[in-house]
C-alpha cells in the first residue's frame, strides 16, 4: 500500500482531487480491496454531509425530469458473467498460466513476463481479500488484455540517466501498458511522469508514485499519440512536461 | 418517522423500526431497482424521494438556483440512465445518488472554473461560509442532529476541511491555500476528519 496515495482516499470520497489525483485513486483502489472499501465507507460517510442542504426543488423539474427519462435510453448493466469465481480469480488464473506471447521479442517478452508474474501475486492476494462486489475491470485484466492482444507492439528504450522504458501497445484496445524500471532515484518530493505526446502539444499519461523508479502502468487512449514520454516532476505530477525527457519512446514504429 | 422509538410498534412494517435513515435507504434501495427495470412510476417515487437532496447539494455548491436545477436534472437523468449498475452491495441508494450528484455539482464548479468564472471570488479570499451557517438554516431533523454532532467531534482544522471540500467544491490543494495550511497536511485533515465522521455516524445508528 503506498501511503501517499492511500491518503488521497479521503479527498477522493469528497471529490476533492483533480483528474490526475482520481486516476491515480482509481488505480490504487483497484489493487487494493481494504482500500476500496475505505473508500466505499468514506463515501458513504461524505453523502450524509448532504443531509444537512436539503432544499425543495422548483416545482417544475418533475416533470421535465420524468418527460426526458422517458425519452432517455437506459444502460445495459454491467456484464457480471457467470464465473462462480468472478473476475479476481479468473484473472489471476490467466495470468498464472504459462502461454504464447506470440507478438513479443524474446528478451523483451522475459522482462514481461516478470512483471506480469509480480501481478499475478498481487491478484491472487486481492482475490482471497476481496470481500464483496466485482471490480468491474482490475488493473492486472487490462493489463492482461494488452499483453495478450493480436496486435501487441513492444518497443524499449534505454534512458540516458539509467533505467529503461518499455511500452507494449495494442491498437485495437487503444491501450498500452508502459513498463518503467530502475530509472534513476528521485527523493519522496518528485515523481516520474508519464506523457502521450505528439505534434499537437501532450496529455499527461499518469504520474509515478513519489520517489519511485520503477512502476508498471496502463495507459489509455494511445490512439493520437506518436512519442510516450517521461520526465522527472514534484511530487504529484504537473499540468506541462518538465524538459528535457528523462525518456522517449517512439509508439509510431 | 422520525421516531427512533418507534421500534415496538408497526411490526407489519419492519423497516420502519430502526432509524428515518434506514427507512429511507430501503425505500431508495428498491425504487432504485424497480427503476433499473424501467419502470417509470418507480423513478417518479424516487424523484420524489431525492430530487430535494439533489438539488440542495447543487444548490449548495454551485449557490446558482438556475445551475442548480440544470445539473439536478442532469443527476437524475443520469440516475436513472445508469440505475442498471447500480450495486448493493457496495453502498446504500442515497450516498449512491448524492456521489453521482456532488460529482456533477463540482464538475460543473471546475469547468466554471476553468473558465474563469469563481477565480475572482477564490483570489478575493471569500471563503465559504462556516458549516454553522449551512447546519443552523437547517431544520433539527433526527439525522440533521447526527450529522452536525458528529462534525462537532472533528478537529476545527478537519473539520473546515472536509466543510470546504465538499460544500465549496474545492480540491485540497485549494482548500489547503483557503486555510493557508501546508498541502499534506490538509490532504491527511481530510481522511481522518472523514474517517472519524464516519466512526461517529456509524456509532448512532
Amino acid at each position: 500500500m503506498n501511503p501517499e496515495v492511500h491518503t488521497l482516499i479521503g479527498a477522493y470520497a469528497l471529490d476533492a482531487v483533480d483528474e490526475e489525483d482520481r486516476r491515480l485513486v482509481d488505480r490504487h483502489l483497484e489493487e487494493c480491496a481494504s482500500c476500496e472499501q475505505e473508500a466505499a465507507e468514506l463515501r458513504e460517510a461524505a453523502a450524509r454531509l448532504a443531509d444537512v442542504t436539503v432544499a425543495e426543488p422548483p416545482s417544475g423539474l418533475r416533470e421535465r425530469v420524468l418527460a426526458e427519462a422517458r425519452r432517455t435510453r437506459q444502460e445495459a448493466p454491467p456484464d457480471r458473467g457467470p464465473d462462480p469465481e468472478g473476475p479476481a480469480a479468473r484473472s489471476a488464473e490467466r495470468l498464472l498460466r504459462p502461454r504464447p506471447l506470440p507478438r513479443l521479442r524474446r528478451a523483451l517478452a522475459a522482462a514481461a513476463l516478470a512483471v506480469v508474474i509480480a501481478f499475478a501475486g498481487g491478484a491472487v492476494t486481492w482475490a482471497v481479500m476481496q470481500q464483496y462486489g466485482e471490480a468491474e475491470t482490475s488493473g492486472s485484466d487490462r493489463l492482461a488484455a494488452v499483453l495478450e492482444a493480436e496486435d501487441a507492439e513492444v518497443v524499449t528504450e534505454d534512458a540516458p540517466g539509467g533505467g529503461r522504458v518499455t511500452v507494449v501497445s495494442s491498437a485495437s484496445l487503444d491501450r498500452a501498458v508502459v513498463m518503467v524500471s530502475g530509472l534513476a532515484g528521485v527523493g519522496e518530493d518528485r515523481a516520474y511522469q508519464l506523457w502521450l505526446v505528439n505534434d499537437e502539444g501532450q496529455v499527461s499519461a499518469g504520474v509515478m508514485e513519489p520517489g519511485a523508479s520503477s512502476a508498471t502502468m496502463v495507459v489509455d487512449g494511445i490512439a493520437e499519440a506518436d512519442v510516450m514520454g517521461v520526465t522527472e516532476e514534484p511530487a504529484g505530477g504537473s499540468e506541462s512536461p518538465t524538459l528535457p525527457m528523462v525518456a522517449g519512446v517512439d509508439m509510431t514504429a | 418517522m422520525l421516531d427512533k422509538g418507534g421500534a415496538e410498534r408497526r411490526r407489519d412494517r419492519p423497516h420502519l423500526r430502526v432509524a428515518a435513515e434506514t427507512d429511507g435507504a430501503e425505500t431508495a434501495e428498491r425504487l432504485l431497482h424497480r427503476t433499473a427495470l424501467g419502470e417509470e412510476d418507480a423513478f417518479a417515487g424516487l424523484y420524489d424521494l431525492m430530487s430535494p437532496r439533489v438539488y440542495g447539494l447543487c444548490l449548495r455548491v454551485l449557490r446558482d438556483p438556475a445551475q442548480a436545477e440544470e445539473v439536478t436534472q442532469e443527476v437524475l437523468i443520469e440516475v436513472w440512465r445508469t440505475a442498471t449498475r447500480f450495486d448493493q452491495q457496495r453502498g446504500t441508494a442515497r450516498a449512491w445518488v448524492t456521489t453521482i450528484a456532488h460529482r456533477r455539482a463540482v464538475d460543473r464548479v471546475r469547468s466554471a472554473q476553468a473558465a474563469g468564472d469563481r477565480e475572482r471570488r477564490a483570489a478575493a479570499g471569500a471563503a465559504e461560509p462556516e458549516y454553522d451557517a449551512v447546519a443552523e438554516a437547517a431544520a433539527s431533523r433526527l439525522e440533521h442532529r447526527q450529522v452536525r454532532r458528529c462534525l462537532k467531534t472533528l478537529t476545527e482544522l478537519q473539520r473546515r476541511a472536509v466543510t470546504l471540500a465538499y460544500y465549496g467544491g474545492h480540491t485540497y490543494r485549494q482548500v489547503a491555500t483557503l486555510l493557508e495550511a501546508a498541502v499534506p497536511t490538509v490532504k491527511s485533515r481530510i481522511r481522518d476528519g472523514l474517517i472519524k465522521l464516519r466512526d461517529c455516524l456509524e456509532a448512532a445508528r
